[in-house]
């Protein structure tokens, strides 16, 4: 008899020897025999990589041994296995140098949640009733894969484009598996869905650059920022790299200390500590950047070259712009403008940077194509201290092809796409048959106007990989959970946040809690009993098979000083959370491209004549729950907002000026309206925004998305029109108007008593 | 009002032993059930925990810490009326002590009960006892709370023994009168006092020893409980003023109660004969006195504050004078001095009814006074954005009026069982005798008042 | 001598992005209470980022100050406890024993600075959210009054590590779990009583400040003041 044997039998038969003498229920959990090798007491550091957003920061997880209640076919029982405990920044990693975010943190919480979906669930009630029975893998799977061979049994014409892959975005190896899984069914580009998609900055980047891709700002050596609206200091592009730069540019270099100024119609966090902050009109962000650049051309202080090819007026030096034919418009006298260009232009290196709500209106492409020209002008692209394009990395071979006759010629944005096939569902109800759902949450974070809720209602066949039921995958018919992040293979080439060439990788930190499996493997097992051609593009077994031979892509292109061959490069990535270059030159300054049409200044469009709705309506990622994915984490519901210091709501910002000429109070109840929808939530009296601007964070407003964030405020997103960004498609979620009113007396719940530090109603001299 | 003998003096004094009315029943009845449901509303507390109240940070100490100051100070009436008075040979003070020492024991024990319950582990009180603990450690001397345990215990154990001292001579005669069972249980409380000379002569020595003592102690304790705020850095806490102002309003609202449970016994004993108008005015202008007093304090304080402009305190300042608490404090200020004052100082209005009202006013005034000392320093220490409101909830609301609630119930039963005025006391009125030493013996005829 | 524990926060470096908050809450077990008991002023943030506006839109300064316990060399809080459970180490922390806590709740009194959090309720965790919690740190029930302890569990750790391998413990070694996190490394940690530190070297620099520190407390936090930019508009 084999010794793992006998301790299996004596183990056995000792606990049910001892449960029978114990009459306490508690103890009549059986323990299962432990499947991994931990002392007690020691903690290990594995490397893993934070998906809450779309910065990839690279993190470390402390894992010990604890003992955690599960469920292993069907018997709930007791099982000591490596817990994950607290999640840091991984110190080595070249985007966030062992640092993290308050999400990153919150990401442990994704892991052991009450509500996770803990094994493969069936529909058994109506569509959306919330009524499943748990069925086993094999069965989840078989029913998957007779729904997709049903489908391709159909046969082109008919089977071409009738399923979709709607997902939260996408990193490496699992994008690639995807996207083969779904071309070889021959379905429509995988949407990538999230709310704060970045996709006009890539367009504008793409026009002035060539590079579709979020910027990487070297802050850290800057001398002079302008940021027009971007939260870069809390949810913008790669919030924790930029804070480590803005630390440096601040305190990291003796005797240099950088400026920063923000403009903004409403004090962002980042605003928050700004040394200058300017009000800017929504919409004329853009003007205002042309308005600087026109006194730089002006008065000489850079030489001209071909920053604003892209503009029109560049080459007679936007004489439109000039400051105090401007001023007017945007609010800012022509003082202020010249002085900040001079500032600017004498403070080298200067960047600026655009994001958030400045690209999200109407104009939003004009914006950012003017802020470009600005960067160029400032002579900030590819220089340190500017910005520049992480060179990133994807595997060539093999690379998904989309198959002819599948693309969607409808602007370059995921998320409109997804409206526009929306649209098409809800007209055409058999124009989605199958339709797959990873994660992401449009039924949400798309407006009530774009109608996704009840496309996804006609579709006949729905399956969710999500961990979650939320307002999206409620509607699954079949449910496959993934593990969570940290029992997951993850691959990451995050898109921007570093000047080396970044590849993280990390092996699960722990084994599964549930009976759930890794969303990549799903896809590779359904391809293989699918078979043919499918079969073929996915060759590998398991996931981690999968990175194992892109890594040995990687070390063939990049070669390693320092592994000896392609399984040592791989052992070294995964001890130390992937592979990254060392130091690199930047790629050479990207040219200016000449376009046939340049930009020019559009009055931004919002919905809603002024009249009626007197309000711009704002809404923002929140420093918490970011676009609404992370609401269900008890520790972000009850981390004070760091501006409002709200805990477990939602509120509507209003200008104290404002609130006390309507004669509202902290915590009243206002019900706010667009054209397309309603909602109430309380107000925030605050002096940080804009008179003519309401604004209210993202991410509450849930209906159903756990205990924690279920019937709890309102979702600012479900009331914005259906404006789109010119040029590009995308929603233009800073363009609606608003009126409110007020509904009666409410609650406000927050950790800070006081907005200032001598309460108005204190002050007596 | 006739002169009365020393046998009606007696059977007036003892009748209310003898029974009780349906009326009294009834009132037994309700304070007994409010304080039952104080009871369950703290082992409600205890066993959910103390989150059912309403303290909360920064208001760490609410409505218990207020009951808890406020019982303590109402006990300072025994001690004034009993020891002060008895020191300084007034006569006047006879009727009135006993009625005045049971109000402090009663308060002290239920302010002591305070401590206990606004504990976080209550189960835990006792590590506050010096005794060598398996835990290698002694408690903290230097915590106020430690001076609190000490000098509360020292003053209950000399209250007590202060309230049962002249209580025997009493016991003794209604073990006299009696029979049966009560012959037996008085018998054995009455401690064997045959009235000897020897025994008189003991027993006065005792009471002169105690009202010595018990006066710095009395001083002290409601010093220690005001330094359990002035030690503490919290806006309008730290003041030297408090250890005498404490004290003042400790007498003031002691003298309130007493005022107010004379008028009360007076009524439903009977004893309008014992109780004159004579005491309730002596008392009211004491009342006067300390009302002058308290508003002195109160005035030097806000003064001072005022005049130094320091931000925290004058946040606290303006709060209570003209913010949220405002209401509170200038209804304080009505019950404490503006109300009290005219009637207490207007002879024509000085009647028995005059001193209750005035009573009243300043027993709900002092009440107010704890909590606004209490409450809006709290809520306003020196971090703007650390400020907070407190609000009471029902376990707490039921905890303080089931001390009301008890006070009166025990005060009832203790009226029912023994007699509330001192009966040999009042009878060795001095009158007939040098004024140097107090009486030694009863005087079997002088029964003038 | 022994170390003396200290920190320093650059505010010129602070974004108010909270990451310290939540850092904080997993390391250190802290139970979230919930929407209703937050209302009630339970919510327990050892570490929270204090916020004032000043001035009226578009004029308006915005001040982060991120507030823990200063860990007082004359902490108000630590004679007015009667059972000593708030009392003063010799590496200069001050230490909260748990066990010896029966909530009087006058030390959360007397701290100036609001940084004791009562457990007013046991602290619970829906489950399997129980497993997150870190092993190294003592859970509080109910009726316990609790603080930030400069992450003294990882203190302990590096101290006993540095012991067993017979050598000191070195400057930037340990990291409470708010300093580890800081995006903008506003936070650092480190020995005070060692004069090359760059805890000491930072604290002795001219922007720093004691808050509240005319109260006489003697905080161990020094904060960097807000820095102004000295640049013009000539090159």
């Amino acid at each position: 008899m084999q010794r793992r044997d006998f301790i299996k039998i004596t183990a056995a038969g000792g606990a049910a020897a001892a449960l029978e003498g114990c009459g306490n229920p508690d103890h009549h959990l059986i323990r299962f025999i432990p499947e991994e090798d931990l002392l007690p007491g020691i903690a290990t550091w594995k490397p893993s990589i934070c998906t809450l957003c779309p910065a990839g920061c690279g993190t470390q997880v402390r894992v010990m041994q604890g003992e955690a209640e599960v469920i292993r076919n069907g018997q709930l029982g007791i099982l000591k296995m490596g817990l994950a405990k607290k999640i840091e920044g991984n110190p080595a990693h070249p985007i966030n140098q062992g640092r993290l975010c308050p999400r990153g943190h919150g990401e442990l919480q994704v892991t052991y949640h009450p509500d996770r979906i803990k094994s493969p669930l069936k529909r058994t009630g109506e569509r959306g009733s919330g009524q499943y029975k748990e069925i086993t893998w094999d069965e989840a799977i078989q029913q998957l894969v007779s729904q997709l061979s049903a489908l391709r049994a159909e046969g082109a014409p008919k089977a071409q484009g009738r399923l979709a892959f709607v997902s939260a975005p996408l990193r490496g190896q699992r994008r690639h598996i995807v996207q083969h899984f779904v071309y070889g069914l021959d379905g429509l580009p995988p949407f990538e869905f999230e709310f704060f998609n970045g996709e006009v900055i890539r367009a504008a980047n793409a026009t002035t650059f060539g590079r579709s891709a979020l910027p990487t700002v070297d802050l850290g050596q800057s001398n002079y920022v302008i940021s027009f609206g971007a939260d870069f200091l809390g949810t913008w592009n790669s919030p924790v790299a930029q804070a480590v730069g803005y630390g440096q540019m601040r305190k990291g270099r003796p005797g240099q200390r950088g400026k920063f100024v923000q403009v903004e119609s409403r004090i962002s966090q980042t605003g928050a500590s700004a040394d200058e902050f300017i009000a800017c009109p929504p919409g004329s962000e853009g003007a205002f950047a042309l308005s600087l650049a026109h006194v730089i051309l002006n008065e000489k202080l850079r030489p001209v070259g071909a920053a604003g090819r892209a503009i029109a007026q560049w080459a007679t030096g936007l004489p439109e712009y000039a400051p105090d034919k401007i001023e007017k418009q945007i609010g800012v006298s022509a003082a202020t403008i010249t002085r900040i260009a001079r500032e600017a232009a004498a403070n080298s290196p200067s960047v600026a940077l655009i994001g958030d709500a400045a690209t999200a209106h109407t104009n939003g492409l004009f914006n950012g194509l003017a802020v470009n020209a600005l960067n160029v002008l400032l002579g900030s692209v590819d220089r340190p201290g500017g910005l520049l394009f992480s060179p990133g990395w994807e595997p060539k071979s093999e690379r998904p092809v989309l198959p002819p006759g599948l693309e969607l010629a409808r602007g370059t944005d995921p998320n409109e796409t997804l409206h526009y096939v929306a649209g098409e569902i809800i007209s055409k109800s058999d124009r989605i048959k199958v339709l797959l759902l990873n994660g992401s949450n449009p039924a949400f974070a798309s407006p009530s106007a774009w109608q996704i809720r009840e496309a996804f209602q006609k579709v006949p066949f729905i399956a969710s990989f999500g961990s979650f039921i939320d307002e999206t995958s409620m509607l699954a018919d079949l449910i496959l959970p993934d593990h969570s992040p940290l029992e997951s293979w993850l691959d990451d080439s995050p898109e921007s946040g570093s000047s080396q060439t970044v590849v993280s990788l990390a092996p699960p930190a722990m084994a599964p809690l549930h009976n759930t499996r890794s969303m990549p493997d799903v896809l590779l097992d359904v391809a293989q009993q699918l078979g043919g051609d499918l079969a073929k593009a996915l060759p590998w077994k398991t996931y981690d098979e999968a990175l194992k031979a892109s890594f040995t892509e990687l070390y063939k292109e990049k070669g390693s000083k320092n592994a000896k061959d392609a399984d040592d490069f791989w052992s070294k990535a995964l001890a130390q959370g992937g592979w990254w270059s060392a130091d690199e030159k930047p790629s050479a300054p990207a040219s200016v491209k000449e376009t046939a049409s340049p930009s020019k200044y559009t009055e931004p469009q919002f919905d809603g004549s002024a009249n009626d709705f007197p309000f711009y309506f704002l809404p923002f990622a929140s420093q918490m729950f970011y676009d609404g994915s992370l609401a269900h984490l008890p520790w972000m519901q009850e981390a004070p907002d760091p501006l409002s210091s709200v805990m477990w709501g939602t509120w509507v910002e209003i200008n104290n000026r404002t609130a006390e000429k309507l004669g509202l109070k902290m915590g009243d109840t206002l019900e706010v309206a667009s054209a397309h929808g309603t909602l109430q939530a309380p107000a925030l009296v605050t002096p940080a925004i804009a008179p003519d601007v309401i604004a209210m964070p993202v991410g509450q407003g849930h209906h159903n998305f756990t205990r924690y964030a279920t019937g709890r405020g309102a979702n600012p997103i479900s009331i914005l029109a259906p404006m789109t960004v010119e040029g590009t498609g995308s929603l233009a979620w800073a363009a609606t108007r608003v009126k409110i009113s007020r509904v009666g007396e409410g609650k406000l719940v927050m950790f800070g008593a006081s907005m200032e530090e001598t309460p108005k109603d204190l002050k007596h001299r | 009002m006739a002169a009365k003998t020393p046998e009606q003096i007696t059977d007036d004094l003892l009748r209310p032993l003898e029974g009780a009315s349906g009326r009294y029943w009834s009132f037994l009845a309700l304070f007994a059930g409010i304080a039952v449901a104080a009871l369950c509303a703290f082992s409600w507390q205890v066993y959910a925990g103390i989150g059912v109240a309403g303290i909360r940070r920064p208001v760490f100490w609410g409505f218990y810490i207020t009951n808890f100051v406020f019982w303590i100070g109402l006990s300072h009436a025994g001690t004034l009326i009993s020891a002060i008075l008895r020191l300084a040979n007034a006569t006047w003070r006879r009727p009135v002590t006993r009625c005045a020492e049971v109000i402090t024991v009663f308060a002290l024990s239920i302010g002591a009960t305070f401590p206990i319950i606004h504990l976080g582990r209550p189960w835990l009180a006792f590590w506050l006892f010096p005794y060598p603990s398996e835990r290698g450690i002694w408690p903290n001397i230097r915590s106020p709370l430690l001076w609190d345990f000490f000098a509360i215990n020292t003053y209950l154990l000399g209250s007590v023994t202060f309230l049962l001292l002249p209580m025997i001579p009493d016991l003794a005669l209604i073990r006299d009168r009696a029979i049966g069972l009560r012959k037996r249980i008085y018998t054995i409380v009455a401690l064997g006092w045959r009235g000897t000379p020897k025994q008189w002569h003991r027993l006065e020595s005792a009471m002169q020893i105690m009202a010595v003592a018990v006066i710095p102690v009395a001083v002290s304790v409601h010093s220690i409980v005001s330094w359990d705020f002035a030690m503490a850095p919290v806006p309008a806490w730290h003041s030297t003023i408090f250890a005498p102002y404490f004290v003042c309003g400790a007498i003031f609202s002691g003298i309130a109660a007493l005022i107010i449970a004379m008028a009360l016994l007076r009524k439903f004993l009977g004893l309008e004969d014992y109780l004159l108008r004579i005491h309730f005015e002596n008392l009211g202008k004491l009342l006067l006195v300390m009302s002058l007093l308290w508003f002195y304090f109160v005035f030097a304080e806000r003064l001072t504050v005022w005049y130094g402009n320091d931000p925290s305190e004058m946040t606290v300042f303006w709060v209570t004078q003209t913010g949220s608490f405002s209401p509170l404090f200038w209804l304080m200020v009505v019950c404490n001095f503006v109300i009290p004052f005219p009637i207490l100082a207007i002879k024509k209005l000085r009647t028995i009814t005059g001193c209750v009202i005035a009573s009243i006013g300043v027993v709900i005034g002092m009440w107010l006074e704890r909590f606004l000392i209490i409450v809006p320093s709290l809520s306003h220490k020196y971090l703007p954005y650390s400020f907070g409101t407190y609000r009471p909830t029902w376990v707490e609301i039921t905890i303080t009026a089931g001390t009301f609630a008890g006070m009166a119930m025990l005060y009832m039963i203790f009226a029912k069982t023994v007699p509330i005025i001192s009966i040999w006391e009042l009878k060795a009125a001095p009158e007939a005798r040098s004024n140097h030493a107090p009486a030694l013996a009863p005087v079997p005829d002088s029964g003038a008042d | 001598m022994s170390h003396q524990w200290g920190m320093v926060i650059d505010l010129d470096r602070c974004t108010g992005c909270e990451a310290c908050v939540v850092a904080c809450h997993a390391e250190n077990n802290i139970s979230t209470v919930g929407e209703d008991q937050a209302s009630r002023g339970r919510a327990k943030h050892w570490i929270r980022v204090e916020r004032y506006f000043e001035g009226e839109f578009p004029d308006v300064k915005t001040k982060f100050m991120p507030v823990l316990c200063q860990q007082c060399d004359a902490a108000p809080c630590e004679p007015v406890c009667p059972t000593f459970a708030s009392y003063h180490t010799i590496e200069g922390l001050n230490g909260q024993v748990y066990n010896r806590c029966i909530g009087t709740r006058y030390c959360a009194n007397a701290c100036p600075y609001s940084v004791r959090f009562f457990n007013w309720y046991n602290p619970e965790w829906d489950k399997p959210l129980n497993l997150q919690l870190n092993p190294d740190v003592s859970l509080r029930e109910v009726g316990v009054m609790e603080k930030c302890t400069f992450c003294v569990q990882r203190i302990k750790a590096a101290e006993i590590q540095a012991e067993a391998e017979k050598r000191a413990v070195k400057d930037g070694e340990i990291q409470p779990a708010c300093v580890q996190s800081c995006p903008t490394r506003a936070m650092v940690f480190g020995d005070l009583s060692d004069p090359d530190s760059e805890v000491s070297r930072l604290a002795g620099g001219n922007r720093g400040m004691k808050l509240l520190g005319e109260l006489g407390t003697l905080p161990k936090v020094t904060y960097l003041q807000k820095d102004s930019w000295h640049g013009s508009e000539n090159a």
